[in-house]
């Protein structure tokens, strides 16, 4: 247990050397105080740019606030999950370039401990940018368009978090095999593969983790699905990914790059 | 046209952005030139002008991995 403190804290050093604690936060805060504030005014700057007939003009109006926190996740689901992609990818990968670790995991035994420790560092700083975004973009909604339902949103953010949990864990077994732009771009592709996957066929695939995104925007507009398979199912993945990766950086020798 | 901007809304949005900003610029500034990927000068000018995808992609593709 100190080792995983150990390779903690300097996970969690590293990220902050590079800025990651400060603009990754500030990117989700950015999407989520955004895009309230966009739907608040886009009646408004339809009329004013003027090219819009009055009638059609007065036809689009503010939607309701669960329909604004939804389109806030799907931002999230771009933008932010390609910066959180982005800015983790080099988690593993960039170890294996720099060859830093080598010493340390001359025994064996350490590896998953690290693992696991680079696993809930990249965690802590999603959960933190997700959590502020999330916030910021209810906080918004709640002032400028109306009230929501503290439940629905609780319920509907923490799905939507394990949904990017399960895709940033990926990194960790991509990275143990491939530099970190081909596991960024390798853990984009499964996920939206998945996703697409299982919005296509929705009763055939009820576990698949892709799903996750699309429950709790259901949630948001108050449908439900069953939400413990395909959560179960992202746990799962999150484990295995995580064995895999430190069983797959043990295989390999660390500075064997090319 | 009464189209009025509430600046109560606005400028939290005007503040992040300028933290962001001012966080890769004082990265930028603290990076070695070798360490950065093309010029220096190219990189200010993207962070000022691109506004948020400026800053993200100085952070994401401005440095080489250390």
């Amino acid at each position: 247990m100190r080792l995983f403190w150990v390779f903690f804290h300097k996970e969690v050093i590293e990220a902050a050397r590079s800025y990651k604690w400060i603009w990754v936060p500030a990117v989700f805060l950015l999407l989520g105080v955004m895009q309230p504030v966009m739907m608040y005014y886009l009646p408004d700057i339809l009329r004013a740019s003027g090219e819009l007939p009055p009638e059609a003009a007065a036809l689009i109006t503010t939607p309701p606030p669960e329909e604004i926190i939804a389109s806030t996740l799907s931002q999230f689901s771009t933008i932010g999950l390609l910066v959180l992609v982005l800015s983790a990818m080099n988690i593993v990968a960039g170890e294996r370039t720099s060859g830093t670790t080598e010493m340390i995991l001359s025994r064996s035994s350490s590896v998953l401990t690290m693992m696991t420790a680079k696993w809930a560092a990249t965690m802590s700083l999603l959960l933190l940018s997700f959590a502020l975004g999330y916030a910021g973009a209810v906080y918004y909604t709640y002032q400028l368009i109306g009230p929501l339902e503290w439940g629905t949103l609780a319920g509907a953010g923490a799905v939507y978090a394990v949904w990017l949990a399960w895709i940033v864990t990926l990194l960790l077994p991509l990275g143990a095999v491939f530099r970190g732009p081909a596991a960024a771009f390798l853990s984009l592709g499964i996920a939206a593969a998945l996703t697409l996957l299982a919005s296509l066929l929705p009763s055939q695939l009820p576990w698949s983790p892709g799903r996750l995104s699309a429950i709790a925007t259901a949630m948001l507009t108050g449908e439900s699905s069953p939400t413990f398979a395909p959560a179960l199912a992202a746990v799962l993945l999150i484990i295995l990914s995580t064995v895999a990766a430190s069983v797959l950086l043990r295989r390999r020798p660390l500075s064997a790059q090319a | 046209m009464n189209f009025e901007i509430n600046w109560g809304i606005v400028w939290p949005i005007l503040a992040l952005q300028a933290v962001l900003a001012v966080t890769a610029l004082i990265s930028l500034a603290r990076t070695a030139t070798e360490a950065v990927r093309g010029p220096k000068w190219m990189w200010v000018l993207v962070i000022i002008a691109g506004n948020l995808a400026g800053s993200i992609a100085y952070f994401v593709g401005g440095r080489r991995d250390a």
